[in-house]
């Protein structure tokens, strides 16, 4: 008769394994219980995983922000760089060795505000890099700011009367800026994201990924999980992500509709 | 009244008296000599000297550069005036470059003349008017011994007495054309002929040069209607022509020199004349002479310079004999016209 | 028989064939064996008109600077040389048109600007040129011609470099130019046959290893190549643009790739992000582009991610001057950024030493993990002199990285505290040397890490590193050597020709004053500079930036203040004015 620490032992071994955490490196993620982020590690861990690729042929390139930390978190290659280049970074380690695969890893913040003016030449050049960019937005390291995607009137330390400016909204960008693959997923949904993950990561030019998620610490009012939850859900059946207008035709009818939004046949 | 750009044409005596007149009296003046030649004010005169060795090429050249410098003048050598407009008060050089003036002074002195029955041995000839022709006299000096002169102006009796000072053998054909514009009178001829025979000179006595051929690099064969000989070097002293064909069809009134009133006006407004270019207006004669020589060409480029700026000054009408050859005193003033 | 040491300036207006003029010129003489030292300048605007000047300094011995005064100036256009003219020495020979188009005026007139003691060759350059080719364009040939004839170059190299510069556009242009530069030539024997000046009528002999003219900027090109660069990330900026556009023609056919990136922020990440992966990457820029690399080239000495950057000087600050020349990045390069954030700073000071060092940069940011900035600038950038093709050892070229041995797998630490203060690293595509290189403070591991300890240790690694590559990197050179001086004269970068040359003058004149070379500008030999400073009375440092940038880094090592000679005017030192304050220190004494 096995006792519950025998069982716990023996499934312990068999994860170890089935190198299901290997993907996993031995630092302990630092971000706040209950943040979106694990989600998000969850699905491209699970990529990884369902594509097989060796860890060491792998490159996560980070920003600054508390999707900066990535790299550190999980058993491949990595590239902390410094606030807002994390694409440009990231274009140098592809084209020097086009056999590694890399993903770039950043917040609303790095990727729209002091990171903007990256967005559309990476879209023009089309390397085969993929983004995910994390928005929740907030800046959460610095403890509570606005940032690019935060809606009219947000009431925060930095703007006590509510900001006056209007957000932005990635997806929109991507596809205005020409990206050949925008995807829009929610961290609350780390199935989708890998399914979205692997399809992107297959295709052989640059990979958007624009990810709703919350910030549990500093938002407390927009895009927290019961909003996100309730407002999210899959584009329609009938979209084809071929097509470029139908595409934009949603996203500006829809701020919520997930999926793969577009993908430029080759 | 000051003019604000001065123009010289010419860098000889005349000229650069003239500039250094303007100089002093206006000293507001933008003046501007320009020169044909790429040579630097340099004293004709003693281009004999320097030929028998009396004087040093530096001593030939008046201080070039600290006296233009003293003159705050703008020197332009080797360029030279081919076309001029004298309403548009312009003055244009070889390389079509205007240059305007407020005043001129024409100062191009004169060129050696070759007489018509001489003009085919034209190359044959030495003439003696710059350091560069001096210098040739002296290279050819050196290999040959036997001078024939052939003319009979003032260099060429200075010359002579180089010659002779170098110890060559000289000898003369006294033409009565040589004093161009004036005809040697028959005495001052005969008293000429005599000094020079004193002196050791052979005087041929002759009507023309038939033939000259040359038998080496260093003898020449020369046939005269009297009598033929060899002589290294053959010398041509027939006086200047005035150097005033760039101003053919300019409006001015040439004959073989620039005809100006007795200030050495032109006649247009400030446009003055003065040296061997010059045909001066004398009121007496009611005719035009020439003055030449040295001493006169300064006097008349003084006149010119004084009048430009307003003044009246006449030429003086007898002005300083410079030639004298022991015992021959030859006015050179007092010349009419042929 | 004196020594040859001619500056011959062709001066004309945009689409003149100025600058064509001048480059045969330098070929031509270099072919016939002389030294040449070219330095062009050309419109500031893109307008399509404006003034174009050649300059080459050409000699029979070495030549260090650019000439000071002119010889001999080549007019094809009149108006513009008319700038040219205080710059003439005395008895100058000026070609020009004698027949140009239209009459000039006399305040416009070249010819009316110049002193008596100028020789003018006044030859009809359109006229020739129309007669035997039906137009006028190839007038800057002719006046080559006549240039040829009257200082007594070899006409056939001229031809043969002339052939070598327009077989690229077929026979018949060819032989046209050939026509008219044979025109200038036959009417300046003809005509200016009194007043040939034989300037470089003086044998010469062109033997020895061939060779080329080359640009500051055209080196660095090459050097690069040679050193196996794959991937160029740049932006445009004046003077840099040329090493770009030179490796764009040149690296796709290496199999590398040349990338235009948005801004410089984008090309130093770009660049970080390839050596991170083990691949050579360079940048180019200039000062305002630098400037917005500071954050980055902290990363990279924080992170231990080489780089090779290189800072092409000009007129500062900010947008500052951007077609003149300057070496005020200094302290940008040294200091720049937020930080105890050293990093290599290597300046060198001639055509050969911009390939020579870049090649050895790529290496030296392997080796030591760092940034490296080579700093040169707009006058040593766009510069011309004729050397021997050079070619990089493979010593040069080899790879400089550590990488961890197989024991280090699966426990692997990038960032290892050694004596050396080099950390093996490991590149990504190697299996069992997981890591992330990171901007943070970190542990031996890479773990992001603000313990005070740790922060102690990590930073006394990196300048420990910093100061180990003292060892690799060139030391002072003395010239002639060493000795006791009355005055000892410090320089970097392109005025250190001009520093040469001055030293040279003093000592033929009977002074006792040296010269020291400094191309480490960080880490610098410290040592060494102060033994040197040691041995002189005065230290005079000549540079061309307001404080004296390299003064403020290495003055203390004199027992005494150094003697700063400034100057920002936009043009290379010129020699007389060091000369000058040598003999003032002299007097002094």
């Amino acid at each position: 008769m096995k006792t519950p620490a025998i069982v716990l032992a023996e499934r312990v071994l068999k994860i170890k394994e089935s190198r299901a955490f290997d993907i996993r490196s031995s630092v302990m993620p630092t971000w706040c219980p209950g943040c979106g982020y694990f989600g998000i590690n969850q699905g491209l861990n699970a990529c990884i995983q369902q594509l097989e690729l060796p860890h060491h042929e792998v490159v996560i390139v980070s920003g600054i922000g508390c999707a900066g930390r990535y790299p550190f978190f999980t058993h491949t290659y990595g590239l902390h760089t410094v606030h807002g280049r994390t694409l440009p970074a990231a274009t140098g380690v592809k084209l020097a060795n086009p056999n590694l695969t890399v993903y770039a890893v950043g917040g609303d913040g790095d990727g729209l505000a002091i990171g903007g003016g990256h967005l559309p030449h990476v879209c023009r050049r089309d390397v085969n890099i993929n983004y995910l960019l994390f928005d929740n937005s907030v800046y959460g390291l610095t403890k509570g700011q606005p940032s690019p995607s935060s809606p009219l009137g947000t009431k925060t330390k930095a703007s006590p009367a509510g900001t006056i400016d209007r957000p932005l909204n990635a997806t929109l960008l991507a596809l205005t800026y020409g990206a050949s693959f925008v995807a829009r997923l929610f961290a609350g949904d780390p199935k989708g994201i890998t399914a979205a993950l692997v399809e992107g990561t297959k295709h052989p030019g640059f990979a958007i990924f624009h990810i709703y998620t919350t910030c549990v610490t500093f938002d407390k009012v927009f895009k927290t999980w019961a909003n996100l939850k309730k407002w999210v859900h899959p584009l329609p059946e009938d979209h084809d992500p071929t097509d470029r207008r139908q595409a934009f035709d949603q996203v500006l009818e829809d701020d919520f509709s997930l999926g793969i939004i577009y993908k430029r046949p080759y | 009244m000051t003019a604000e750009h001065c123009v010289i044409i010419g860098n000889g005596p005349a000229a650069n008296s003239a500039a250094s007149t303007l100089r002093q009296r206006a000293p507001g003046t933008r003046i501007t000599m320009i020169g044909r030649e790429r040579l630097h004010y340099y004293r004709p005169h003693l281009l004999p000297d320097f030929i028998a060795g009396k004087v040093s090429e530096e001593e030939l050249y008046v201080a070039a550069p600290p006296f233009q410098q003293q003159c705050e003048l703008k020197l332009r050598l080797g360029q030279s005036v081919v076309a001029t407009d004298f309403r548009k008060r312009e003055v244009v050089l070889d390389h079509k470059e205007i240059v305007p003036f407020d005043g001129l002074i024409i100062a191009t002195g004169g060129r050696p003349r070759i007489p018509e029955p001489y003009q085919v041995f034209e190359g044959l000839m030495h003439t003696l008017k710059t350091p560069a022709d001096a210098k040739r006299w002296i290279e050819k000096l050196d290999s040959v011994d036997s001078v024939l002169i052939v003319g009979g102006d003032l260099t060429s009796f200075r010359v002579v007495n180089a010659l002779l000072a170098l110890e060559k053998q000289v000898s003369f054909i006294l033409s009565e054309d040589s004093f161009w514009p004036v005809p040697f009178g028959e005495e001052v001829c005969t008293q000429a002929s005599a000094r020079l025979k004193e002196k050791g000179v052979e005087v041929i006595e002759c009507r023309r040069i038939k033939r000259i051929a040359r038998i080496s690099e260093d003898l020449l064969e020369v046939e005269t209607d009297r009598k033929t000989l060899n002589v290294g070097i053959l010398g041509a002293f027939f006086g200047l022509v005035p150097d005033v064909k760039f101003l053919a069809g300019s409006g001015l009134d040439i004959e073989r020199g620039i005809l100006v009133d007795e200030h050495l006006k032109t006649r247009f407004d400030r446009v003055y004349a003065a040296g061997d270019c010059a045909q001066v207006f004398h009121p007496g004669m009611r005719d035009y002479w020439v003055s030449i020589g040295y001493h006169n060409a300064r006097t008349l480029g003084r006149i010119a310079a004084s009048n430009l700026l307003g003044g009246m000054f006449a030429v003086d009408v007898a002005p300083e004999s410079i030639f004298q050859m022991d015992g021959v005193a030859a006015n050179t003033s007092w010349w009419m016209e042929f | 028989m004196p020594v040859v040491d001619v500056t011959v300036e062709v001066c004309g207006m945009a689409g003149d064939g100025t600058i064509a003029a001048g480059g045969l010129i330098n070929e031509a003489m270099s072919q016939i064996g002389f030294s040449v030292l070219g330095f062009d300048s050309y419109p500031a605007e893109i307008r399509g008109f404006g003034r174009c000047v050649t300059h080459s300094r050409i000699g029979a011995g070495e030549i260090h600077s650019p000439g000071e005064r002119t010889h001999v100036l080549i007019s094809l256009d009149d108006e513009q040389s008319k700038s040219r003219v205080p710059f003439l020495a005395e008895n100058a020979a000026v070609f020009f048109d004698s027949n140009p188009p239209a009459y000039i005026r006399e305040n416009k007139s070249l010819v009316a600007e110049v002193e008596p003691s100028v020789l003018l060759y006044g030859m009809p350059f359109r006229d020739l040129a129309t007669d035997v080719s039906g137009s006028a364009r190839g007038r800057n040939l002719t006046a080559l011609g006549g240039f040829c004839a009257v200082c007594g170059a070899a006409p056939e190299v001229f031809r043969r470099v002339i052939a070598e510069k327009f077989e690229a556009k077929g026979d018949k242009v060819l032989k046209v130019n050939l026509k008219c530069f044979d025109a200038g030539f036959r009417y300046a024997a003809k005509n200016f046959s009194d007043r040939m000046l034989k300037t470089f009528a003086v044998p010469m002999k062109a033997d020895g290893p061939a060779k080329v003219m080359m640009s500051g900027n055209e080196a660095i090109g090459k050097a690069a190549l040679d050193a196996n660069l794959r991937l160029y990330f740049g932006y445009p900026i004046t003077p840099a643009t040329p090493i770009m556009e030179f490796l764009a023609a040149h690296l796709p056919l290496r199999g590398g790739r040349v990338v235009q990136m948005e801004d410089e922020i984008a090309s130093l990440a770009a660049v970080l992000g390839s050596f991170h992966v083990g691949s050579r990457a360079m940048t180019a820029t200039s000062g305002p582009g630098f400037a917005l690399m500071t954050e980055l080239i902290t990363h990279g000495v924080m992170a231990e991610v080489p780089a090779v950057i290189l800072d092409v000087q000009r007129g500062g600050p900010s947008t500052g001057l951007p077609t003149k020349t300057e070496q005020s990045d200094l302290h940008a390069a040294v200091f720049g950024g937020p930080g105890d954030s050293c990093r290599i700073v290597i300046a060198p000071t001639s055509v050969a030493e911009c390939f020579r060092y870049t090649v050895r940069s790529f290496q030296l940011a392997e080796k030591y993990q760092i940034p490296v900035i080579v700093l040169t600038d707009f006058y040593l950038g766009n510069r011309v002199e004729n050397l021997p093709i050079p070619e990089a050892t493979e010593d040069e070229k080899a790879d400089g990285n550590l990488y961890p041995d197989a024991s280090a797998k699966d426990a692997y630490k990038r960032y290892l505290l050694t004596d050396s203060g080099i950390s093996p690293r490991a590149l990504p595509g190697m299996e069992g040397f997981i890591f992330a290189a990171t901007g943070l403070e970190h542990t031996e591991s890479g773990a992001p890490n603000y313990g005070p300890d740790i922060h102690t240790a990590m930073t006394e690694k990196r300048h420990r590193k910093i100061q180990r590559a003292l060892a690799d990197l060139p030391a002072p050179v003395e010239f002639p050597g060493p000795a006791g001086r009355d005055v000892g004269v410090i320089g970097w970068g392109s005025t250190f020709g001009s520093i040469l040359d001055a030293v040279n003058q003093a000592r033929a004149r009977g002074r006792n004053v040296g010269a020291l070379k400094i191309t480490s500008i960080f880490p610098f030999h410290a040592l060494e500079i102060r033994e040197f400073m040691g041995r002189c009375d005065e230290v005079l440092i000549p540079e061309l930036n307001y404080e004296g940038q390299l003064a403020n880094l290495i003055g203390h090592l004199h027992r005494k203040d150094v003697v700063r000679l400034n100057r920002v005017t936009g043009i290379p030192f010129p020699p007389s004015a060091i000369l000058s304050k040598i003999e003032d220190l002299v007097a002094e004494r």
